[in-house]
């Protein structure tokens, strides 16, 4: 445990030194948020259904903390190590192995509390009411920081498979189609037949459709839960797939 | 596989260094990488308590495959070894509690500061708390980055990466030392200013296991060498041992435009010549007494009326171990051409 500790101390060192690693993956979730509530707020006006009374703001915002938090920022960081050596010097050290992906994973959590609170703001700024409150709140910041904590698995298997900066970059390109093939613009109920079974078959939906509860509706347990549910597993398989890869890693 | 010049091959202890107890022990071997490249191909060592021991050979040679099975950071394809005593194989989270490392790619984080740098690598070593402290403090001044320690390592010189990199290695008072080519692209100043470092630590007991491709470190610095060339050992034993296999004293005549053959010929035979060794420019004789040899060298050639650009004499070094153990020359990797006395 202490070794993660220190790993995780030093990752979110990093994460404070390093702004500008941190600062580019606002500008698309800020962007997208504020580029689609200025073209569809008005063919989505607050009387419409499935806001409850709120404007498109609260629904958009869920998609912007996906985007805020799912990054290749820890994937990067790891294969940024293995091309300059500091990778073989960890493994060489009588630590488990794992503890160097969990160190990197207590970066994300903390790196996702941050900007997950950072994209909550600009939100209510633009008049966006939390329908769960600042419970709800609380919750919506630590369920998007926990999702981006266990995407991040998907960087750093990449890292670890490939040693390639550019590939473990472009493993930011995923999450498109995952994000996008989502009730992101409109709920289930308006989506094509088969964006709607696409959408369902999506685990991120589930994701999105919790956190935008929190917002738009109060506490919906059984949406929380699933959200809850999907984020843990996700977590469970991704950081999985990366131990085994560093424990593998040269074997 | 390799040719030997007395070296401990077998037992808990060294015979040749009076019972030292063996550091490192590895039994045929070998890497092989997807793609079928042997790096490594059955390789014997043995290497005593309390000795630097250098391997020598040049890029591709295999030392760094060997550095990182010995590391525990590569498993072996087949072979075995040991470290201190520890399978590799078997107990590597042992192994790597007992040894040091410092790989070729200088392995630090170039966000952290020297001072949290090694506060963190002990940490991984489970040295906590004031103690961590206090050693951290120990290793800058020993490798002397006092002044440097708060700053980040990224605003370090190539020669001050490596000394911490050194000093990350050391946290924990290994029983043996890694070290990848530890001087590799430093000045020469940095050079031996490492040299003196790797005295130190090993003055204090500590074994070290160098990989060099400088002919000079080794024969500086090491107790005794391993040639490895194309994944084998060609020649192991001590600096003089080895170069007393070559016979004693080296002529070598500059061709200066010479025709190498003619120039050959024109020496002829001459009292204790072993061999000829010739080289792009360079004509080398390996003779028992040299200086005793110039003068009728000098006389052949001119009655042959050839004329050469000098004529020097030098002991055998490390670098004509080399040759003659692979065919060519370390540092220019130039192929050799070797000729038999005549």
């Amino acid at each position: 445990m202490t070794e993660v500790l220190l790993l995780g101390r030093r990752a979110v060192r990093e994460v404070i030194r390093l702004p500008a690693a941190t600062i580019p993956t606002l500008f698309i979730p800020l962007f997208f948020l504020a580029v689609n509530i200025g073209q569809i707020s008005k063919t989505f006006p607050s009387s419409t259904p499935f806001l409850h009374g709120q404007g498109y703001v609260g629904f958009q915002l869920p998609v912007s903390l996906m985007f805020a938090v799912c990054t290749a920022t820890s994937g990067l960081a790891l294969v940024t190590e293995i091309d300059l050596g500091y990778f073989d010097k960890l493994l060489v050290a009588p630590i488990r192995r794992a503890s160097i992906i969990f160190g990197r994973l207590a970066a994300d959590l903390v790196r996702g509390l941050a900007v997950a609170t950072l994209v909550l703001l600009v939100a209510l700024a633009f008049g966006m009411k939390m329908r769960s409150g600042a419970g709800g709140a609380l919750v919506l910041i630590v369920l998007a920081a926990l999702w981006g904590v266990a995407y991040a698995g998907i960087g750093m298997l990449i890292a670890l498979r490939t040693r390639n900066v550019q590939a473990t970059n472009a493993s930011f390109l995923i999450f498109f189609p995952l994000l996008f093939l989502t009730p992101n613009f409109v709920p289930f109920n308006r989506l094509t037949p088969l964006m709607e079974a696409l959408a369902r078959a999506n685990p991120v939906s589930y994701v999105i459709e919790g956190l935008r509860s929190l917002v738009l509706e109060g506490w919906v347990i059984h949406k929380l839960a699933i959200c809850l549910g999907v984020i843990v597993l996700t977590g469970i398989v991704l950081t999985w797939l990366s131990v085994r890869a560093i424990e593998t890693y040269d074997r | 596989m390799s040719s030997t010049a007395s070296v401990p091959r077998s037992g808990a202890h060294s015979p040749q260094d009076g019972g030292a107890a063996v550091a490192i022990r590895a039994r045929g071997l070998r890497r092989t990488f997807k793609g079928g490249v042997d790096a490594v191909r059955g390789i014997d060592l043995d290497v005593a308590e309390g000795e630097v021991f250098g391997f020598l050979g040049p890029n591709g040679a295999g030392k760094t495959t060997t550095v990182r099975m010995l590391c525990t950071l590569l498993p072996p394809t087949a072979g075995s070894a040991e470290v201190l005593g520890v399978n590799v194989l078997d107990d590597p989270a042992a192994v790597r509690r007992r040894i040091g490392v410092a790989l070729q790619e200088i392995g630090l984080d170039p966000l952290q500061t020297g001072r949290e740098l090694l506060e963190l690598q002990c940490g991984l070593y489970g040295i906590t708390g004031a103690a961590a402290r206090t050693r951290t403090q120990e290793l800058l001044e020993l490798v002397g980055l006092v002044e440097a320690a708060e700053r980040a390592t990224k605003t370090y010189s190539g020669g001050m990466k490596r000394r911490l990199d050194l000093a990350s290695a050391l946290v924990h008072s290994p029983g043996v030392l890694f070290l990848d080519e530890p001087t590799t692209g430093l000045d020469p100043a940095s050079r031996v200013t490492i040299w003196e470092e790797v005295r130190r630590i090993n003055a204090q007991g500590t074994t070290v296991f160098l990989t060099t491709q400088y002919l000079e470190e080794a024969d500086q610095l090491c107790n005794r060498v391993a040639i490895i060339d194309k994944g084998l050992i060609v020649a192991q034993g001590t600096p003089e041992e080895l170069k007393a296999q070559l016979g004693h004293d080296v002529v070598s005549v500059a061709l200066a435009g010479a025709d190498i053959d003619a120039t050959k010929a024109a020496i002829g035979e001459l009292d204790g010549l072993e061999r000829v060794v010739g080289e792009r420019e360079t004509l080398d004789l390996y003779l028992e007494d040299g200086p005793a040899s110039i003068a009728e060298i000098v006389r052949r050639l001119d009655s042959a009326q050839i004329r050469v650009g000098a004529i020097s004499l030098a002991r055998p070094s490390l670098d004509d171990v080399f040759l003659r153990a692979t065919g060519r020359r370390l540092e220019g990797q130039e192929d050799a051409q070797q000729v038999q006395a005549p």
